[in-house]
C-alpha cells in the first residue's frame, strides 16, 4: 500500500491503518484504481483550501461527499478524516475567530464556516449514533480532536466546548448510541481513563443527563461508564494527564481533586436516585464499598439510597448492610431498627443464599460488641440454629463456630446449653410434662423473643449429622469452652464440591487401612428373593426400598 | 610504735640464734664432729629464709579485693589469697624452666647423647645406699603389684638383684641387661620430653618402662622371640588354614559336578514312575561315591537308622479324640457370639470411637505444621484448594470372619477343591443352601464345579450347554464387554461365577490380583448395564451386586477404589443429574459397605453425594422427582441404623410435596427454604387415579398420557408421606425433634385439607396416620424434653509445676538441667582455662628464652671483646717492639755515624 500512495498522504494513511476501517488490500485492484481515484480528489480539494481562502467552497463539497455519496451507514471517513484535518488547521489558524476590525466580508466568511463547522460536527454525531461499529469509533476520534482544536484555540468557548457545545452532543451520542459496546468501552480506554480532565466533564455530563428520568438501558449505560473510573485521585494528586493543555492558574477547578470528586458525587447522586432496577441496585450495592464510597466528599448523602435499599429486603438488603453499617459507624446515623432488620433478614433462603458468607462476615462485625444485650444475642444464636435445622452442611459448618463465638463473648448465653434447675416446682414440672421451646420463632423484635429461656436443642440434635466433620463441630458446643474464639473465616466459603473432593481427593490413593465391608451378603437388594425363608418378613438391609419400589421390570 | 626495721631485725636476728656469742675454737671442733655443724647450718639457713620473707613486704602479693565476710567463707581458695607469693612461683618456674628448656635450648640441632636413667642417679640429696634401698624397694614393689594379680601359681622368687648390669641369680642363666624396651622407652621418653617441656617424666612411668621387659623375659624363658619371627610364623599358619580351606573346597565343587551330572537319570526316575522316587535316595549315589562298601559301615549305618526310627517313634503324635461334633445349639450359640462381636465391631465404628481419635490427631498435626493454623482443619474440613485425603480408619474383621466361615463350613474337610469352593462361594455363615442356590439355581451342581477345577480342558455338558466353561479374566471393562459380547444378559451370573471359579486364588497366584481387577470391573460393569436403554432384569444387577459383595470380603481396596472413583465421576461431571446406574451403585454402597460408621472411605462421600443431590437439584419434572424421591429413600435407609440426622432429606419432600400438592399452600412454614418447579406439577384429584408402587423405571419416563402422570403424582405423595413418617420414626428420639417436624406437620395438614372429597380413599388414609403419629410424637418429646445442660464438666485444672529443689546448693556450681549442655560448658571452660595457662607458659618460655639469648650474647659479645682488646694489645705491643727496635737501630746508625 505504501507503494500506492505518496508520501503527503501518509498520515492519512496512517490514521486509516490505526482505525482499521478501510482495508484496501482486500480489495479487487479495479476498486483499488477507484479508490485511490477519490482519494486523490480528497486530496486535491484539502491541499486546494490550504492553499487560498478562495477554495472554501470545497469546504461545501467535501460535506457534500461525507453526506451525500453514500449512504448514511456508510459514511465516506477519507472526507471526515480530510474535513477534521481542515477544521482543525482552521481553528488553529484563527480562521473561526471573528475578530473585532474584521470587514463585513469577513465576518460573513467566518460565520458561514462557523455553519460549516456545525453541520460537520452534526454529521459526525450522526455517525457515532447511526453507523456501523468501526465508523463510530473512528467518529468518536475525530469528534474528540475537533473538540480538543475548539477547546484550545477558540479562547472562552473552552467551558461551552465541554459543557454544552461539542462534548455534551458526543456525550449523549455516546449513550444513546444503538448497539455501542464496542465504542462505549474505546472511550472509556482511550479517554475517560487516559485523560483526567475528559472524567472531570464526564462527570458533569452524566449529572445533567441522569438528572431526568431514564430508562434502565440507559442507566445500564450509564453506570458502565461510571463504574470504570474506579480511580480515586489521592488528596495531595497531580492532575497531569489532561486532554487540552491546562492553564495553571489558581482555583482552576480541573486541578482540584476537591472539584474533581464533587462532580463524581453529584454524578454518582444523580444516577442513584433515578429510577433503578433491581439487578442494577444490586451490582450497584456490590460495587459500593470499593467504587462508589471512594469518591464521596459526604458519605452521608448515600444513606437514603442505602436505607431504601436496606428496607426492600431480600438479597438487597443484605448487600445494602455494610455500607449502613459504616454509615452508622463512622458518620453517626441513626437507624434504631438495624438490629430488629438485621435478625429478620436471618430467613429460610439466606443459608441457601450465594451471600452467605458475606453476611456471615458482617454479622461477625455487627454482634462483635459485648454492649448489646444478652436477649439479642440469644436470638440470634437460637433463630441461627433453628435454620441449621433446615440448612445444608456448608452453612452449618458455619454457624456453629459462630454460635461459639458468640456464646464466648455473651456468657449469659450460655444458660442456653447449660441450665442447671435448682426450683424443686420446676422439676417437677418438667417429670411431669415436659417442656415446649419457649423460644417464639414468629416474633419480630430480637429483644422479645424469649430466646434466652430456650436450650439449643436444635445444635444438639446437629450433633448426629449425616457427615462426621459437621457433626464434630457440632460437637463444640458441648466440650469445654477452652478455645477463646474460632477464626470464623476458616468455616466460610465451603461447598459441596469442595466437601466431596476433600473427601474423594482427586486421583485414587493407596488406603491406610482395608475399608470395612458389610459382613452380612443379603439374601436380596431388589428383589424379592427367598423372601418366603425368612417368614415372608423382610428385615434385610434396604426392607424399606424394597417396600416402596418396584423393580420387576 | 614499732621499732625501726634495723632494730627489728637485729632483733630478730637474736632470736633465731644467727647472730650470738662466738664459739669457742673448742666447741667448733666438737660440732663438726658430730655432725651438728651441718645440721646448724641448714637451721640457720632456714631461719635466715624465714626472716627475708618476713622482712620483705613486696615478696607477698596483697590480695587486689579484701575479702568480703571472710569469716563466713569458709572457701579454701578465698583464704589462700593471702598469700601469694609471686617471686617464690617466679624463681620456681624459673628454675624448671632453666632444667628443662635451657637443656633443650642447648641440646637444639644436636643428635644423640646419653641418659642416665638409673634411680637416683641425678638426686644429690641421695646416699648411695639410700639410692640402692630404693632401686631394690622399687624393683621387689612392682613385681609385686604386676603379677600379684594374675599370678596364681607363686614359682619362684622373682626379685633379681643385678650388679654392675650382671644378673646376680644363681640359676646361672645370663641375662643381658641391655634390652630393646628400654632403649626403645627412653627413646619415648626423650621424645616427650621434647614434646612438652611441662611433662616431667616420673619415677612410676619409667619403673613401668622397666617391668614391660621384664615380663616378656619370663614368658619366653628358653629364647625371646623376635618379632620378625613371630610374624612368620603366624603367616605361615594363616597360609596353611587358607590352603586346606581351598581343598575342602575344591572337594566340595567336584562333589557337585558329580552330582550334576546325575541329575538327568534322577529326573527320568522320577518321571518315570511314581514308585521308584522314593527308593531312588536322592543321597544314596553320592554316599556311595564318597563311602565305599564296608561292612563294619553298613552296620553302623543300620545302627543309626534304628536310633532315628526309635527317636521319631518316641516323638510321634499319639492319637488323640478329635474334636467332638458340635451339637446345633453350640453352633448356633457360636455364630450368634460372633455376630455379637460383629455388631460390636460397628457400633464402635458406628460411635466413631476407634481409629479417628487418631485420625483426628493426625489431622490436627496436619493443621499444627501449617503456617496459618487453620481452626477448621481440625475438624477435617478443608477448603478445595489445598486437598487432602482422609483414608479409612476402621477396623478389619474380614478376613478373621472369612476364616471362621470357612471352617464352618460343613465339607471343610474333604477335599482341597471343595473347600475351595467353600470359600469361592463365600460361605454365608447363616444358610449353607442359600449359598448354594445362588451358585447353583443358575448355574451347575457342585460337582460340575469341580470337575471343571480338576480337569478345566475338559468339556461339560449342562444346560445352558452354549456357555464356553473358560474365561479369561478381564482386566479392563472394555474387555469384559468384549467378553459377553455373545451372551445372553441371563447368563451373565453363570459368565461371573465361572470366572471367579476358574480364577480362584488357590489355583494360581496372579489369580489374586487378576480377580482384584476383575471386582473393579464388576463395579463398572453394574453401572454400565443400569444405564442401557433395554433395562436389565433386577435380578441380574443384584446378583452381579451380590458377587461384588462377596468379591469385595477378599479385595476391600479394589472394590472401594471403584466405588469411589464412580462417585468422583458423579461428584464431577453430574452431581445433580443422577443416571440409574448411579442409583443402582449407590443402592450397591447400602448394601456392601456398613453406611453406619461414623466415617467410611466410601458411605461418607456417597452419603454427602445424595444429600448434595437433595440440596441442591432442580426440579423440573416428575421424573426429577422420581429420581429424588428414590435418592431420598436411599438416603433415609443409609441411616437406618446409625439415625443421623439429614437436613436436605427434610428440606426435599417437604418441598416435593409444596409442588405436588394440589393447591398452593400459601403458609410460609417456619424455616423451611421452597423451591419453585419451572412448571406445575400439582395433582388434580381426577376421580379415577389410584395408588400404584412406584416403579424404578419411573425415573426414566418422559412421555407420560396425563392420566398415568396424575397416577405418578399420587404415588410420589404417598411415597414422601411415607419416606416422612419412616423419617419421624428414625429421628423420634431427637432432642429437637419437634423443630424438625414442625414444617413437615404444618405442610402435611394443609396437604390434607387441599384434598378432595373424591381422591384416593389410600391417600387420605396415609396422610392423616402421618400427621396423627407426628402427633403423637410431639407430644412424646414435648414430655421429654429437659432443659439442655451439657456442660457439667469437670471444671479443668490449672497447669501446675511442683518446684525443684536442690540439696546442698551451691551458687558457684552450675546447675544445668541439660546434661548435654552443662558438659559441653564444663568442657569448654576447661578448654578456656588450659588455653589461658598454655599461653602464658609460652610467653614466659618465650621471654625466658629471650633472657637466655640475651645472656649468652652478653657473653659472647664480652669475650669477643677480651679478645678483640688482647690482639690490639698484642698488636701495639708488637708495634711498639717494632718502634722501638726502629728507634733502637736509627739510634743504632746515627751512632755508627
Amino acid at each position: 500500500m505504501s507503494a500506492l500512495t505518496g508520501g503527503a498522504q501518509g498520515s492519512k494513511k496512517r490514521k486509516k491503518d490505526a482505525n482499521g476501517t478501510i482495508d484496501t488490500t482486500s480489495l479487487p485492484s479495479k476498486r483499488l484504481a477507484v479508490e485511490q481515484d477519490a482519494t486523490a480528489t480528497i486530496q486535491k480539494l484539502e491541499d486546494q483550501i490550504v492553499e487560498s481562502r478562495k477554495f472554501y467552497n470545497n469546504i461545501a463539497t467535501l460535506l457534500s461527499m461525507l453526506n451525500a455519496r453514500t449512504s448514511k451507514d456508510e459514511p465516506n471517513l477519507t472526507v471526515a478524516v480530510a474535513l477534521c484535518r481542515i477544521f482543525c488547521r482552521l481553528i488553529a489558524g484563527g480562521d473561526l475567530k471573528e475578530q473585532s476590525r474584521a470587514t463585513e466580508q469577513e465576518k460573513i466568511i467566518v460565520a458561514w464556516l462557523k455553519e460549516r463547522c456545525q453541520e460537520y460536527q452534526r454529521a459526525l454525531l450522526d455517525v457515532i449514533r447511526q453507523a456501523e461499529a468501526s465508523f463510530k469509533v473512528t467518529a468518536l476520534h475525530l469528534s474528540m480532536r475537533l473538540a480538543n482544536a475548539r477547546a484550545a484555540h477558540l479562547p472562552g468557548s473552552e467551558t461551552h466546548v465541554w459543557l454544552t457545545g461539542l462534548f455534551k452532543g458526543v456525550f449523549e451520542a455516546l449513550i444513546e448510541a444503538r448497539e455501542g459496546e464496542s465504542l462505549r468501552s474505546e472511550f472509556v480506554e482511550q479517554y475517560l481513563r487516559e485523560y483526567e480532565d475528559i472524567r472531570y466533564y464526564t462527570f458533569m455530563q452524566i449529572t445533567v443527563y441522569a438528572a431526568e428520568r431514564r430508562n434502565p438501558e440507559i442507566l445500564e449505560r450509564l453506570i458502565f461508564i461510571i463504574s470504570q473510573c474506579d480511580v480515586v485521585p489521592q488528596p495531595e494528586h497531580e492532575f497531569t494527564k489532561s486532554y487540552v493543555k491546562l492553564e495553571k492558574k489558581d482555583r482552576n477547578p480541573l486541578l482540584s481533586v476537591g472539584a474533581h470528586k464533587k462532580r463524581a458525587q453529584e454524578a454518582w447522586l444523580a444516577i442513584l436516585k433515578n429510577e433503578l432496577s433491581d439487578p442494577q441496585r444490586k451490582q450497584l450495592l456490590r460495587m459500593m464499598s470499593h467504587t462508589i464510597v471512594p469518591w464521596f466528599n459526604r458519605p452521608e448523602l448515600l444513606m437514603d439510597f442505602l436505607t431504601d435499599s436496606y428496607n426492600s429486603g431480600g438479597s438487597t438488603s443484605l448487600l445494602a448492610l455494610s455500607g449502613l453499617f459504616y454509615l452508622i459507624q463512622e458518620k453517626n446515623l441513626d437507624y434504631p431498627q438495624f438490629y430488629p432488620k438485621l435478625y429478620s433478614l436471618l430467613d429460610a433462603d439466606l443459608l441457601h443464599s450465594k451471600h452467605r458468607s458475606r453476611f456471615f462476615r458482617l454479622m461477625e462485625t455487627f454482634l462483635a460488641s459485648t454492649h448489646l444485650p444478652a436477649t439479642l444475642v440469644a436470638s440470634f444464636i437460637k433463630r441461627l440454629s433453628r435454620l441449621a435445622l433446615n440448612a445444608p452442611p456448608t452453612a452449618i459448618v458455619a454457624i456453629v463456630p459462630f454460635i461459639y463465638n458468640l456464646l464466648k463473648s455473651h456468657p449469659t448465653c450460655t444458660f442456653m446449653i447449660h441450665r442447671a434447675i435448682h426450683d424443686k416446682d420446676w422439676i417437677a414440672e418438667l417429670e411431669m410434662e415436659g417442656m415446649d421451646d419457649p423460644f417464639d420463632p414468629n416474633e419480630q423484635d430480637p429483644t422479645l423473643t424469649n430466646a434466652i429461656e430456650s436450650s439449643l436443642w436444635e445444635i444438639e440434635a446437629l450433633q448426629s449429622h449425616y457427615h462426621p466433620n459437621v457433626a464434630a463441630i457440632a460437637r463444640i458446643i458441648s466440650e469445654q469452652f477452652t478455645k477463646q474464639a474460632y477464626n470464623l473465616e476458616d468455616f466460610l466459603d465451603y461447598t459441596y464440591q469442595g466437601m466431596l473432593i476433600a473427601e474423594l481427593g482427586v486421583e485414587e490413593r493407596p488406603f491406610k487401612k482395608a475399608p470395612v465391608i458389610e459382613f452380612q451378603i443379603p439374601k436380596r437388594i431388589f428383589t424379592d428373593r427367598l423372601l418366603e425363608e425368612d417368614r415372608g418378613e423382610d428385615t434385610a438391609p434396604g426392607s424399606m426400598l424394597r417396600q416402596l419400589w418396584d423393580f420387576s421390570t | 610504735m614499732a621499732p625501726s626495721q634495723l632494730k627489728q631485725l637485729k632483733a630478730s636476728l637474736h632470736e633465731n640464734r644467727i647472730l650470738g656469742p662466738q664459739q669457742s675454737k673448742k666447741q667448733k671442733r666438737a660440732n663438726a664432729k658430730s655432725g651438728a655443724n651441718r645440721q646448724n647450718r641448714i637451721q640457720r639457713n632456714a631461719a635466715l629464709q624465714g626472716i627475708r620473707e618476713r622482712f620483705n613486704p613486696f615478696e607477698i602479693k596483697a590480695p587486689v579485693k579484701s575479702v568480703k565476710f571472710g569469716v563466713a567463707t569458709s572457701s579454701k581458695a578465698i583464704r589462700d589469697r593471702d598469700y601469694v607469693r609471686p617471686g617464690v612461683t617466679k624463681s620456681l618456674g624459673e628454675e624448671r624452666r632453666r632444667a628443662t628448656l635451657l637443656k633443650e635450648l642447648h641440646s637444639r640441632s644436636k643428635v644423640g647423647g646419653i641418659l642416665d636413667r638409673r634411680f637416683g642417679e641425678n638426686d644429690p640429696t641421695m646416699t648411695p645406699e639410700e639410692k640402692a634401698a630404693e632401686r631394690f624397694a622399687r624393683e621387689s614393689q612392682k613385681r609385686f603389684r604386676k603379677e600379684a594379680l594374675f599370678n596364681l601359681e607363686d614359682e619362684e622368687e622373682d626379685i633379681q638383684l643385678t650388679h654392675m648390669g650382671q644378673s646376680i641369680s644363681f640359676g646361672g642363666d645370663t641375662n643381658d641387661d641391655f634390652r630393646e624396651d628400654d632403649i626403645s622407652g627412653s627413646d619415648d621418653d626423650m621424645f616427650q620430653n621434647t614434646q612438652s617441656s611441662e611433662r616431667k617424666r616420673s619415677f612410676i612411668d619409667e619403673g613401668g618402662m622397666g617391668g614391660v621387659g621384664d615380663e616378656d623375659e619370663e614368658e619366653h624363658p628358653e629364647r625371646k622371640k623376635t618379632k620378625a619371627e613371630v610374624m612368620k610364623e603366624l603367616i605361615a599358619k594363616s597360609k596353611f588354614y587358607k590352603h586346606e580351606r581351598q581343598k575342602a573346597k575344591e572337594d566340595d565343587e567336584d562333589l557337585r559336578a558329580e552330582l550334576d551330572k546325575e541329575l538327568p537319570s534322577l529326573f527320568e526316575v522320577v518321571q518315570g514312575a511314581s514308585l521308584p522316587v522314593k527308593q531312588g535316595p536322592l543321597l544314596g549315589d553320592s554316599e556311595k561315591v564318597e563311602i565305599p562298601d564296608n561292612a563294619r559301615k553298613d552296620s553302623k549305618a543300620a545302627d543309626r537308622e534304628y536310633d532315628q526310627r526309635l527317636k521319631q517313634m518316641t516323638f510321634e503324635k499319639r492319637s488323640k479324640p478329635t474334636d467332638r461334633i458340635k451339637t446345633e445349639e453350640e453352633k448356633a450359640e457360636e455364630e450368634a457370639e460372633r455376630l455379637k462381636t460383629l455388631e460390636m465391631a460397628r457400633l464402635r465404628r458406628m460411635r466413631g470411637e476407634e481409629g479417628n481419635l487418631e485420625d483426628e490427631e493426625v489431622r490436627a498435626n496436619q493443621s499444627d505444621s501449617e503456617l496459618m493454623p487453620d481452626d477448621a482443619k481440625v475438624f477435617g474440613l478443608s477448603q478445595p484448594s489445598n486437598i487432602h485425603l482422609e483414608l479409612g480408619a476402621e477396623d478389619e474383621d474380614d478376613f478373621v470372619i472369612d476364616e471362621s466361615l470357612v471352617e464352618t463350613d460343613s465339607d471343610a474337610s474333604l477335599s482341597f477343591i471343595q473347600n475351595d469352593w467353600g470359600e469361592i462361594s463365600e460361605a454365608r455363615s447363616e444358610s449353607e443352601e442359600e449359598e448354594d442356590q445362588m451358585m447353583n439355581g443358575l448355574t451347575f451342581p457342585v460337582d460340575g464345579t469341580r470337575e471343571v477345577l480338576s480337569a478345566p480342558t475338559r468339556g461339560f455338558e449342562s444346560e445352558n450347554g452354549n456357555l464356553a466353561f473358560t474365561y479369561i479374566c478381564p482386566e479392563t471393562h472394555q474387555h469384559f464387554l468384549d467378553i459377553i459380547k455373545k451372551i445372553q444378559t441371563e447368563d451373565l451370573p453363570a459368565v461371573i461365577q465361572r470366572i471367579r471359579a476358574l480364577h480362584h486364588p488357590r489355583l494360581h497366584s496372579d489369580n489374586k490380583w487378576k480377580l482384584a481387577r476383575f471386582s473393579a470391573v464388576l463395579v463398572e460393569h453394574v453401572s454400565y448395564m443400569a444405564n442401557q436403554s433395554e433395562r436389565p432384569s433386577f435380578t441380574i444387577l443384584e446378583n452381579i451386586l451380590r458377587h461384588i459383595h462377596s468379591l469385595a470380603k477378599n479385595y476391600p481396596e479394589n472394590v472401594a477404589t471403584a466405588f469411589r472413583a464412580h462417585l468422583r465421576c458423579i461428584a464431577t461431571e453430574r452431581p445433580l443429574k443422577f443416571l440409574p446406574g448411579d442409583l443402582v451403585i449407590l443402592t450397591g454402597v447400602l448394601t456392601i459397605f456398613p453406611t453406619s460408621d461414623h466415617f467410611h472411605t466410601v458411605t461418607t462421600p456417597a452419603n454427602l453425594c445424595l444429600a448434595r443431590y437433595l440440596g441442591q437439584s432442580t426440579i423440573d419434572s416428575l421424573t426429577d422427582l422420581a429420581i429424588g424421591a428414590y435418592i431420598a429413600n436411599l438416603c433415609i435407609q443409609y441411616q437406618v441404623l446409625a439415625k443421623r440426622f439429614i437436613p436436605e432429606f427434610m428440606n426435599y419432600c417437604l418441598n416435593a410435596l409444596h409442588m405436588l400438592c394440589p393447591v398452593e399452600i400459601k403458609e410460609v412454614h417456619g424455616f423451611l427454604p421452597l423451591r419453585k418447579p419451572t412448571r406445575s406439577l400439582r395433582l388434580h384429584c381426577l376421580k379415577h387415579t389410584t395408588y400404584r408402587r412406584i416403579q424404578f423405571w419411573d425415573i426414566l419416563e418422559t412421555e407420560l398420557s396425563p392420566s398415568s402422570a396424575e397416577e405418578l403424582k399420587l404415588s410420589l405423595i404417598c411415597m414422601f408421606i411415607s419416606l416422612i413418617d419412616f423419617a419421624a420414626d428414625l429421628w423420634s428420639t431427637k432432642s429437637a425433634f419437634k423443630e424438625m417436624f414442625d414444617a413437615a406437620h404444618n405442610t402435611l395438614l394443609r396437604l390434607s385439607n387441599s384434598y378432595r372429597e373424591d381422591i384416593s380413599p389410600h391417600l387420605q388414609n396415609q396422610t392423616k396416620a402421618c400427621v396423627i403419629k407426628l402427633e403423637r410424637l410431639f407430644s412424646q418429646a414435648r414430655t421429654s424434653r429437659r432443659p439442655l445442660a451439657l456442660h457439667n464438666h469437670r471444671p479443668l485444672a490449672i497447669k501446675t509445676f511442683v518446684p525443684k529443689f536442690e540439696e546442698n546448693f551451691n551458687p558457684d556450681r552450675h546447675y544445668d538441667p541439660n546434661q548435654e549442655r552443662a558438659e559441653l560448658n564444663r568442657l569448654k571452660a576447661e578448654h578456656k582455662r588450659e588455653r589461658k595457662g598454655a599461653m602464658r607458659e609460652l610467653r614466659k618460655d618465650a621471654n625466658f628464652i629471650a633472657r637466655e639469648a640475651l645472656k649468652e650474647k652478653k657473653e659472647r659479645d664480652v669475650a669477643y671483646e677480651k679478645k678483640f682488646k688482647r690482639i690490639i694489645a698484642d698488636i701495639q705491643g708488637e708495634e711498639g717492639r717494632e718502634a722501638n727496635s726502629y728507634k733502637r737501630e736509627q739510634k743504632k746508625r746515627q751512632g755508627i755515624r
